[in-house]
């Protein structure tokens, strides 16, 4: 018996061993990103990361998730010392991966971006470009889209989308005088409020320009960024915004349009999957043309900037770069479907099943004659930081128009 | 001769490990900033960094600056003369608010009263709970909408459209039902913050007196009441005067506390400009801003804060004769 036991126990060994070796042969590849458990892209990236790992089985994926804000500090602070940043790490694409590509923490995808092109379009890639060399791999793009609930807009005798300025207000004192409060806006989180200036400022001067002012190469002041932000504070003392949107997140506002508090919603098309499943009947438009000799209704705010990026530090970095376009391209795919964003890379798989609002959006990025990325995306830390400094005043009108353009002008030169 | 020698020789290598850890954890970091905070640099990587003298601790006590190119002056947004004040009206309260109210409770709980260990136990309750928690908890009882416990309360009682006229005119129509935005607002947003804070450490300081309190001589109690003193000449001759060095304590806690107040302000607001102060806007330029020898000048100005009010709070408590520590 004793020798059966001692045997059972050497081949359980045995085992053990083999598979350890079998283990240390796999190569793993680390990654840090922002898809926490509540975040609409998670499921996206573990069915990714899944099918990679199926698809290689000789690379484990070992992948963290943090939360946004606290992900920024993290990430900046990794950059310090290279040597703790993961292989793959979650980026934004703009001025925020422009910082840490200038400190050379960033591994060069060139080369590895020879085998994607074919499905990746060059230009998708301009935002994680620096110096004409690709830094990063976008995943999902997303524009300022507004919301609409059309159950609300039928009690104030509105059957569709207001498509132009004035058409806008008259439904917004419409629905005011049908006790609807119109916007709801974060106020507890800037950049919500940029999701609704900057749509009104790219729609009042158009979008070359404001890329420019994104850009540093233009000033902020302009009379008509100032009649903008005029327009915009018009609406919150005229009632369109929901007082209460000032000390509320954007959950929660988010939460109060799909519970059907607010009649519009003005924010990323990441929530089209959220939007299209709540029960209601929805719709998405943009916002409309202020100036149009300037701008016109298809202009977006937005772009690729959702990305993946390698470490220079990377002990394996032509890996992880293979991985990061794969994962990338798998984890576009997913959120495509799942609504968490539209494609930035041209999808070869069933596209039928696709929400109902995200193909709309889709659409209207089809048929976008400009776009402008996201201000604080596009901006670099210090300037992007002030920027939304100026903009949390605008909105609790500490500032007016005049104030905003003199201040924010003076302070970014 | 040679004994004495090899006495402090002893003395010195057994004092020599908690040196280089007082060196290398304390000091050092302390050095490090104050290096930074003379040089303008945006990037933790430290490359192409500028020395620019005392540019950083200029701007940061400029409330306006002018632009080079055109001469306009603007408002500076990374300005610390607002935090620095709010941090200061902080320590005010928690000293003159929160630690006469801990003392207070502490008196009353020392006296013997009936379920003494629940109240020791329910007052320190705020301190064991995470500041996150905490922050989360005071975000309900000022949620602006229906849920809002404050709200509910204020109108339940009739008191809404009516507070803070000022406010509700500046940015909404007259139809607004104006209960408190209480953190959206600079006028109300300081004052929501302070309360958390100067609640939460209510019971650490109450335990901390409540423990000086006990540890009076009873011979001196009993004394007092043999020549028929009152429970408030007690409190005050005796009690008051004996746990004077736990005041201390508690004082130079509370301040140094007040300057370096972070955890709970930026859990309740996500958006701090409201509510200000200097380690807010220090975690800003550092993390978000990249500004990372303008943190490091905050950084400096709070450690010599923190240094020169412990050192006046001890000057205040000094009894005749008594050494400064």
């Amino acid at each position: 018996m004793k020798k059966l036991v001692a045997l059972f126990v050497a081949v359980i060994l045995a085992l053990s061993l083999c598979s350890a070796f079998a283990e240390g042969e796999k190569t793993t590849l680390t990654m840090w990103c922002i898809a926490t458990e509540s975040d609409a892209n998670r499921p996206a990236y573990e069915a990714a990361i899944a099918a990679f790992e199926a698809a290689h089985p000789d690379i484990k994926i070992e992948w963290e998730a943090f939360e946004n804000q606290s992900y920024k500090t993290k990430i900046k602070t990794a950059m310090a010392d290279p040597s703790t940043l993961p292989d793959i790490f979650f980026t934004w694409a703009g001025a925020f991966l422009g910082d840490f590509v200038d400190q050379g923490n960033v591994y060069c995808l060139d080369e590895a971006y020879k085998e994607f092109a074919a499905d990746l379009p060059e230009v998708m890639m301009g935002n994680a470009s620096y110096g004409g060399s690709h830094y990063g791999v976008p995943l999902t793009m997303n524009i300022v889209v507004m919301f609409a609930n059309m159950d609300l807009l039928a009690q104030a005798g509105y059957d569709d989308v207001p498509t132009t300025y004035d058409e806008l207000i008259d439904c917004c004192d419409a629905l005011v005088e049908a006790d609807i409060t119109p916007f709801g806006c974060a106020g507890s989180e800037t950049w919500c409020v940029t999701e609704y200036l900057e749509p009104i400022i790219l729609k009042t001067i158009g979008y070359e320009e404001l890329g420019e002012i994104f850009a540093g190469s233009a000033t902020w002041n302009d009379e008509a960024i100032a009649t903008a932000v005029d327009t915009f504070q018009e609406m919150i003392t005229k009632g369109y915004f929901d007082p209460n949107g000032i000390s509320l997140g954007n959950d929660q506002v988010k939460a109060n349009f799909i519970a059907g508090q607010y009649a519009f919603y003005q924010n990323g098309s990441w929530n089209c999957g959220e939007v299209n499943d709540a029960e209601g009947n929805f719709k998405v438009c943009l916002f409309p043309v202020m100036d149009a000799e300037k701008a016109t209704y298809s202009q977006v705010i937005g772009g690729p900037s959702d990305t993946l990026a390698v470490a220079a530090s990377s002990q394996n970095p032509e890996l992880a770069a293979q991985a990061a376009f794969e994962l990338g391209k798998e984890i576009c795919h997913y959120g495509y479907l799942a609504g968490s964003g539209l494609p930035a890379w041209t999808p070869d798989y069933d596209t039928s099943e696709v929400k109902a609002l995200v193909a709309d959006v889709a659409a209207m990025v089809a048929a976008a004659d400009g776009m402008v990325l996201f201000g604080d995306t596009a901006m670099s830390a210090d300037p992007a930081n002030t920027y939304l400094n100026f903009v949390s005043k605008v909105y609790g009108c500490e500032i007016d128009g005049a104030g905003f353009i003199t201040s924010l002008a003076s302070a970014l030169q | 001769m040679k004994r004495t020698l090899s006495y402090k020789l002893n003395i010195g290598l057994f004092l020599l490990p908690a040196l280089i850890l007082f060196l290398v954890i304390l000091i050092a970091p302390i050095a490090m900033s104050a290096y930074y905070s003379f040089y303008d640099f945006n990037s933790i990587a430290a490359r192409d960094m500028d020395y620019i003298g005392l540019s950083n601790y200029k701007t940061l006590f400029s409330r306006f600056l002018v632009n080079a190119e055109n001469g306009m002056q603007y408002e500076n947004d990374k300005f610390m003369g607002d935090a620095l004040t709010n941090s200061l009206l902080l320590a005010a309260l928690s000293v003159f608010i929160q630690l006469p109210l801990a003392l207070l409770i502490a008196l009353k709980l020392s006296k013997g009263i009936p379920g003494e260990r629940v109240y020791l136990s329910v007052f320190f309750m705020p301190v064991l709970i995470s500041t996150v928690i905490i922050g989360r908890l005071w975000m309900n009882i000022y949620d602006p909408g229906e849920a809002g416990i404050l709200n509910a309360g204020l109108r339940a009682i009739g008191l809404d459209k009516r507070l803070f006229p000022w406010i509700t005119a500046r940015l909404t129509s007259s139809k607004l039902e104006f209960t408190g935005q209480w953190t959206g607002f600079k006028e109300t947003a300081l004052l929501a913050a302070f309360i958390p804070i100067l609640w939460q450490y209510v019971g650490y300081h109450m335990l901390l007196m409540y423990a000086g309190i006990l540890g009076v001589p009873s011979e001196l109690l009993e004394a007092a009441e043999l020549d028929g003193c009152s429970e408030r000449q007690v409190n005050r001759y005796i009690i008051v005067p004996y746990i004077k060095p736990i005041l201390k304590v508690c004082v130079i806690f509370a301040v140094t506390g007040s300057l370096k107040s972070f955890d709970l302000i930026y859990t309740l607001m996500k958006d701090t400009t409201k509510a200000e102060l200097p380690s807010t806007l220090m975690y800003k330029l550092l993390f978000l801003h990249n500004r990372y020898g303008l943190g490091s000048a905050i950084a400096v100005i709070l450690i010599a804060l923190c240094f020169l009010f412990a050192l006046l709070i001890s000057m205040a408590f000094r009894t005749r004769g008594e050494k400064v520590a």
